[in-house]
């Protein structure tokens, strides 16, 4: 049984933000065999990419444990993910729009922001 | 494995009507309260992914029937388990169950009975999401095993999603599609087996762009005409454009193509050939050579300013960063060099010739 005034909703927003560090993990390593064929900044991109995945990491757990900095944090940076993902959407760029783009880079970092945002959310926060 | 597959469309209707359905049942169930809202969470997505399961038994019924047998099971035990999540065993089956259907998927896409497209993935994304909000403990909740519940999502969510992942991008350029080539370049439609006609026409078309482009051999012609190496030159080859002819819109002109493509050897530039570029996308170009003379699409590349360079899109849909998924208008290649696996008119050159004439 767990007590009325408890949130699970740090533990959700831990979770999805798991699964988007993993997403950009195998961002970040797609890129390094295009590094080895030549394209040189492609090593860096891939490299940041990876590192990013490992912040979005720490952010989760920085909100598993309830830190104030993490939820600030994680709400900049699935904004962030929104405003990239929504400019890719609208620009007749030929980006691709189907569901798992959707999931991924809309609904995901929608669903995050959701979560964390509200004052009775931000009253769980250290 | 970057479109919705015809007969996958339909899971995800169901998915989407099994979301309010879900979100409804959970509303009204007697002992919601008495779970976190991760488990909450948890069964609605389940509740999504039993909904897709059972829409696809329909289109598979016919054709494949132990399949359907499959769906029908996976999608009850789904339904089943969202509904009953105060079940003691509740976690134990329902991890169980979400790793059996990501692992059950990949066998299938691996040994072909399955293609892999964006019905299967995002189903795949909600599932393993779902495992990990079954496997989450929660402050305030009496969890047994709390520690060994965090070192599995530490492990089967990283694990499920790259092997997925890997699983789907290798079986999709391992066995492309007929209309799919050369990592994910879309072809376009055209007959089988070329025509006389076609291959008269597609000779002219070579005889014509070889003689146009000759001069072109002296890199400096083609700088004063226009054209700039569009990328690299740290790479095998370069594609040089010339915007002028782009934003022109000539289409299949032999005596403006778009673009060049240009061998970086050890001894400067060498040429290999022209590139026809369409002015927007999906409006491929006219193909008197029928089969031969196919146009191609590169769609899903993670293209980035920094050197012009490209990766591919991951089947997640991610680039990464600094680098933005575009697909690039319909074009055709004229070699005027050998092309022995590609032939005068290849999506690419093959590597080889490009290394040959590095070492010449």
């Amino acid at each position: 049984m767990i007590t009325p005034s408890s949130t699970s909703r740090p533990e959700i927003a831990y979770v999805l933000l798991l699964v988007q560090a993993v997403l950009w993990t195998v961002a970040g390593l797609s890129a390094l065999p295009f590094a080895l064929g030549g394209e040189i900044h492609m090593l860096g991109l891939g490299l940041a990419t990876l590192l990013l995945a490992l912040f979005v990491c720490l952010v989760g757990i920085g909100i598993l444990w309830r830190r104030r900095w993490a939820r600030r944090v994680a709400i900049w940076l699935e904004a962030l993910c929104i405003a990239g993902s929504a400019l890719l959407f609208l620009l007749p760029i030929g980006a691709n729009h189907g569901p798992v783009a959707l999931i991924t880079n809309l609904v995901l970092p929608g669903a995050v922001i959701w979560l964390l945002w509200g004052r009775r959310t931000r009253a769980v926060f250290a | 494995m970057y479109s919705v597959s015809a007969s996958h469309a339909i899971g995800l209707i169901g998915g989407l009507i099994a979301l309010p359905l879900a979100l409804v049942g959970l509303r009204f169930h007697p002992r919601r309260r008495s779970v976190p809202g991760t488990v909450q969470a948890a069964a609605v997505l389940m509740a999504i992914t039993g909904g897709v399961h059972l829409a696809l038994i329909p289109d598979h019924l016919d054709s494949e029937p132990f399949t359907s047998a499959l769906f029908l099971l996976n999608g009850v035990a789904f339904i089943t388990l969202a509904a009953s999540f105060t079940w003691r065993w509740w976690r134990l089956s329902s991890s169980a169950l979400l790793i059996a259907t990501v692992l059950g998927y990949l066998i299938y896409v691996g040994i072909g009975l399955e293609g892999p497209d964006q019905v299967g993935i995002a189903t795949k994304l909600v599932e393993v999401t779902a495992l990990g909000l079954v496997l989450v403990p929660v402050r305030g909740e009496h969890a047994a095993h709390r520690g060994w519940r965090h070192a599995a999502i530490g492990v089967a969510m990283p694990l499920l999603i790259v092997i997925s992942g890997a699983t789907v991008w290798i079986v999709d350029l391992a066995r492309p599609d007929a209309r799919h080539v050369h990592a994910g370049a879309l072809l376009q439609a055209t007959n089988t087996i070329p025509t006389p006609a076609q291959v008269d026409a597609a000779n002219r078309l070579y005889a014509e762009t070889k003689t146009a482009i000759t001069p072109y051999q002296d890199w400096r012609q083609a700088w004063a005409a226009g054209y700039r190496p569009g990328g690299s030159t740290s790479l095998p080859s370069t594609h040089w454009m010339n915007q002028r002819y782009v934003d022109a819109g000539y289409v299949m002109d032999p005596h403006r193509p778009q673009g060049l493509v240009y061998a970086n050897t050890h001894h400067g530039p060498v040429l290999l050939g022209a590139m026809f570029q369409m002015k927007s996308l999906n409006r491929f170009g006219p193909d008197p050579g029928g089969p031969m003379t196919a146009w191609h699409q590169h769609e899903n590349i993670c293209f980035t300013p920094f050197g012009f360079e490209f990766s591919l899109m991951t089947p997640y849909a991610t680039c990464p960063i600094g680098a933005i998924d575009i697909s690039a208008p319909p074009m055709l290649h004229v070699w005027i060099v050998d092309n022995p696996h590609g032939g005068p008119f290849g999506v690419d050159i093959d590597p080889s010739v490009v290394a040959a004439l590095d070492r010449t």
